[in-house]
């Protein structure tokens, strides 16, 4: 369970740092840039455009143009670079690696590409799942270029491939070299601030917070307070969700809420007391992960005690007690806001958690008398909370209203005034009010399926006709629907044609493979048309 | 010696007894007849064997049936103990003619009657021991003597019956068999014999793409007609000159398999064919094109692409407990697997299967038959299986896109599952190859009704794919033959 986790948050991480590694080693310095003759440096640029054009087929063989024009000119190694990027992307990994950054690394071996190509290969491998030799090929990396950038990248690879094999050894091992070892420049901070954060995830899961918030420290000098408390909570509720690490649960928890502790300013100023402040409610929010609700009101009531009553802390505490479903006390405190009127808001929206319908709409009701610049707002509201409770005359009631009051929202109230007609089953009133909307296709689409409902299949169909025409990326979605309507309305031979259409002119899109399953399932039709291939 | 244990008749017919059950022992998977070295000559053996049991069981039959009314019981006895070659014998002609539906519906219909016929035999059982505990208590009751309540389930006055006592022997006498039924049953159905024996072909070859063919083109020189008399000098030409002029010079200078072998193969035994085995799972349409039209084209199509190979005529399937009879070096190098509604592994399918990949050195070809959903049980499937392996896209210029026919496009019908092959490797050779376009579709009559340049590459796949497969476990099984 715990790896799992951990193995989700690092691929998640991991995977935003993924884009940025790459740019940096695709790029020639402006110093060598600068060397190459005008020719050389034409023709590169026109490889280049494709490049960045992701028209990689064109990029290939430009790239490829300019290593027999000019095979000893300072670009080369960096066109056979990018020449192999180029087959990395047509996915011809193995071709990439032999062909391409091996003669890198074997023509140029002294170029700053060689270093990129050598990482390059033993992502390749990575990507082609040949896990051992992806391996071997980051820690050649590591040993032959131990400063360079890629040593990040090849460590941040080396992490992923240990998650794949469950090394958590390794795993580890590799986030603390990134996050304590590793000189973190432009292009490298990125990934050894996601293996900081993964590490200390690792380390608050497994007792050992000091160097968990130590590595947090290293990425987050200011903010470490807010990260600790952020990155601690989850393992905290994962440790005391279970009897046996309840105790080690809760001793992180004391930890982490001692560390934040002592970080909390001391200053007397304005600016520093909301500071103190708000990281005390951090040490509140480290108590409520795990599990102990007399430490989360000592701690509040502490705050409430150093610093004064605010909104920002009667807020916090009702909604901690909402989670722990004491409703009641939770409007206790909001009815103590300083504001009012967001007060009763938060007390209208809890009783709508509650399913409390009629006490919403009242709390509402009173805000639309306090507040009567936000009249509209609460209006909304309060037909909101009427379609909640499925009293559809009443919501309708109040967006008449708001249509005549509101004007600068007239969209917003049609739109809303649809939905409700169409949540009511009243489909004519719907497309009625679908029609005066101006949000194409989204009206249409509503249009459409009101019409499929009151069985008009004729205008159902010209509706997601106007649709196929009027927006490309739902055409197949409309021509599917199509298909569907024109079963509704028995008309077999039509519906059939229609799904045959989307698989042979949308052969790619996944609503072609819905319609080609319908058409073998409902129909045992075999001859669905369609047929694509990805190059 | 009793004297009928000397007859002649009682030890043919043993004899034919213990010889037939060891057929159907084969004949259901447990490859007996290869350690007498005449595998090749299995259909013919069990023709005559399963024949022979039929027609014998038959005139015995004819005579208990003239002797009826006297011996009734010994005549439905031996009516059934006559159907068991009898049905075996219609089940077996069934599928040696590839009457798929007619053997599915003789096994169903066969397995009801004998679970009716046994039910019989049971309910009569019951009656014969009640009515002898019924005479002795009738015949105590006549002297006076008591005859006390047993234990055994035939005394319907046993004390555990109960008050309700006749319904309560029935029923537990009805429950009974039923479960040992089903343990007959799962019995029967799982365990066919020892081991089964998957052979490679005979031959070798090596592992490159195939070169392009000798493409002739015929150059005729034009025909000028010329009038004789013209005050021209004109030099004819021969009329029936032409030039042969090659546009490749290249030719079949190998064959595509593994070993060093005469003709191609994969370096295994002579007369074996190259197989299709598709893998039975519970959950879920396992059978999707199956059979003649469908998934058979392709063992059609397949000689084109693998020339010199010889391949079977039909597909076969396996059940997932099946795999795990299969000998551990002669095991299949790939079964395919396809569906489009769920797939429920138990955990010991689930070990099977990875042992399959793993020890077996297997492959499987998954075929995403119609949607997301399947996608989704499949990968969860073999995360189970393999949870180390993370599955990556497969490379167009990968070993299996290329040989023995290189692909430059990925072909697919409908992208259920994506528009890019998946693949699990495991220390270099892939494990899994999952296709997420329905490739079963295009290989079916029709193709799905799609453009021949892509139902083609469909086929050079599924024959690049079993190449791989049969490659890979012919290396293997090389090596494990010199490790021993």
């Amino acid at each position: 369970m715990r790896t799992t986790l951990l193995t989700l948050i690092a691929t998640f991480v991991l995977g935003l740092a993924a884009d940025t590694q790459a740019a940096s080693l695709e790029e020639m310095s402006l110093e060598r840039w600068a060397k190459l003759r005008e020719v050389e440096r034409y023709q590169l640029n026109i490889a280049e455009k494709f490049y960045r054009e992701k028209d990689y087929k064109v990029a290939l063989s430009e790239y490829e143009k300019f290593l027999t024009l000019y095979e000893s000119s300072e670009g080369a190694p960096y066109s056979q670079l990018k020449w192999s990027l180029c087959l990395v992307h047509l996915r011809k990994l193995n071709t990439a690696v032999s062909d391409g950054f091996q003669s890198v690394i074997d023509y140029w071996p002294e170029s700053p590409e060689a270093t990129a190509a050598a990482y390059y290969i033993g992502q390749c491998y990575k990507e082609n799942g040949e896990t051992r030799k992806a391996k071997k090929a980051y820690q050649d990396v590591l040993k032959n270029h131990p400063k360079h950038l890629v040593a990040a990248y090849s460590l941040s690879d080396m992490a992923d491939l240990a998650s794949i094999t469950k090394d958590e050894a390794a795993q580890v091992a590799a986030w603390r070299k990134l996050t304590f070892d590793v000189e973190r420049t432009r292009e490298s901070a990125a990934i050894c601030q996601a293996a900081s954060r993964n590490l200390a995830v690792y380390c608050f899961t497994n007792d050992a917070f000091g160097e968990g918030a130590k590595a947090l420290e290293t990425t987050y000098l200011e903010g470490a307070p807010v990260q600790v408390s952020a990155y601690a909570r989850q393992p905290i509720i994962n440790l005391t969700a279970v009897a046996e690490t309840k105790a080690q649960g809760e001793k992180t928890a004391d930890q982490a809420a001692a560390w934040i502790r002592e970080k909390v300013p001391t200053g007397t100023t304005e600016e520093e007391k909301t500071a103190a402040r708000n990281t005390w409610f951090l040490i509140a929010d480290v108590h409520a992960a795990s599990r102990r609700p007399t430490k989360v009101v000592e701690t509040y009531s502490l705050i409430q005690k150093q610093f004064g009553a605010s909104d920002d802390l009667f807020g916090r505490l009702a909604n901690w007690l909402k989670t722990q479903d004491k409703y009641d006390e939770a409007r206790a405190e909001f009815r103590k806001y300083l504001d009012k009127v967001e007060g009763q808001n938060q007390v209208a929206y809890s009783f709508r958690q509650q399913r409390r319908y009629d006490e919403a709409a009242a709390a509402y009701l009173a805000n639309v008398s306090a507040d009567s610049e936000n009249q509209a707002r609460w209006n909304g509201e309060i037909a909101m909370t009427h379609r909640e409770a499925r009293k559809y005359p009443l919501a309708i009631a109040v967006y008449t209203e708001l249509l005549k009051s509101d004007v600068d929202n007239t969209d917003k109230w049609l739109w809303e005034m649809a939905n409700t007609h169409r949540d009511s089953g009243n489909y004519k009133e719907a497309v009625a009010w679908y029609k005066q909307c101006n949000n194409f296709p989204s009206n249409y689409q509503q249009m459409a399926d009101c019409q499929r409902r009151l069985k008009n299949y004729k205008e159902a169909v010209i509706l997601y006709v106007q649709i196929q025409g009027g927006s490309e990326s739902l055409a197949p979605w409309a021509i599917l629907q199509i298909g569907y309507t024109q079963e509704e309305a028995e008309s077999k031979e039509q519906a059939i044609q229609a799904f045959q259409q989307v698989c042979k002119r949308f052969p790619k899109s996944g609503y072609a493979s819905t319609a080609h399953a319908h058409l073998q399932n409902k129909y045992k039709i075999s001859v669905t048309l369609g047929g694509a291939k990805d190059e | 010696m009793p004297a009928w244990l000397k007859d002649k008749r009682t030890i043919l017919l043993t004899t034919l007894v213990v010889v037939w059950t060891l057929c159907v022992f084969d004949w259901l998977g447990s490859g007996m007849l290869r350690f007498l070295h005449v595998e090749r000559f299995a259909a013919w053996i069990h023709s005559a064997v399963f024949g022979l049991a039929a027609a014998v069981t038959l005139a015995i039959w004819s005579k208990a049936w003239v002797d009826y009314k006297a011996r009734r019981v010994r005549f439905f006895l031996i009516s059934s103990i006559a159907f068991f070659p009898w049905w075996q014998f219609d089940v077996f002609l069934a599928d040696l003619f590839g009457w798929d539906t007619v053997r599915v519906s003789m096994a169903q219909l066969g397995t009801g009657i004998t679970y009716i016929g046994g039910l019989c035999w049971v309910v009569w059982g019951l009656e014969q021991g009640a009515r002898q505990f019924r005479i002795r208590r009738l015949a105590g009751e006549d002297t006076g003597e008591y005859v006390p309540a047993t234990l055994n389930p035939l005394d319907p006055d046993a004390r555990y019956y109960g008050r309700q006592k006749k319904l309560n022997q029935s029923l537990s006498a009805f429950c009974s068999y039923s479960v040992l039924f089903i343990l007959a049953f799962y019995f029967m159905s799982n365990v066919g014999g020892c081991s089964e024996v998957f052979d490679l072909p005979a031959g070798g070859g090596e592992q490159k793409p195939i070169a392009q063919q000798i493409k002739i083109q015929k150059i005729i020189r034009k025909k000028f007609v010329v009038n004789p008399f013209s005050a021209i000098l004109f030099e004819v030409p021969p009329l029936d000159e032409i030039k042969l002029q090659l546009e490749e010079i290249t030719k079949h200078a190998y064959t595509v398999g593994y070993g060093k072998g005469q003709g191609a193969g994969y370096g295994g035994k002579r007369n074996v064919k190259i197989r299709f085995i598709r893998l039975e799972y519970q959950g879920g349409d396992w059978n999707q094109g199956y059979g003649p039209g469908d998934d058979e084209n392709l063992l059609i199509e397949l000689p084109s692409f693998m020339p010199g190979h010889k391949f079977e005529k039909k597909t076969e399937s396996r059940t997932v407990a099946q795999l795990k009879r299969f000998d551990r070096i002669a095991a299949p190098p790939m079964v395919y697997m396809t569906g489009q509604k769920n797939i429920t592994l138990s955990t010991s399918e689930t070990r099977i299967l990875r042992e399959y990949l793993l020890e077996k050195h297997g492959m499987i070809f998954a075929d995403n038959g119609g949607s997301r959903g399947w996608h989704n049980q499949f990968f969860a499937m073999m995360t189970k299986v393999l949870p180390e392996i993370r599955p990556v896209p497969i490379s167009l210029d990968d070993p299996i896109h290329r040989i023995p026919v290189p692909l430059n496009f990925f072909p697919y019908v409908v992208p259920h599952g994506g528009d890019r092959p998946m693949g699990w490797k495991v220390d270099g050779r892939w494990v899994c190859y999952y296709h997420p376009g329905d490739i079963g579709d295009a290989w079916a009559n029709g193709h799905a009704g799609i453009d021949a340049e892509i139902w083609q590459a469909c086929y050079a796949l599924g024959a690049n794919i079993i190449n791989y497969a049969y490659n890979e476990h012919a290396m293997w099984r090389e090596a494990q033959r010199e490790k021993e």
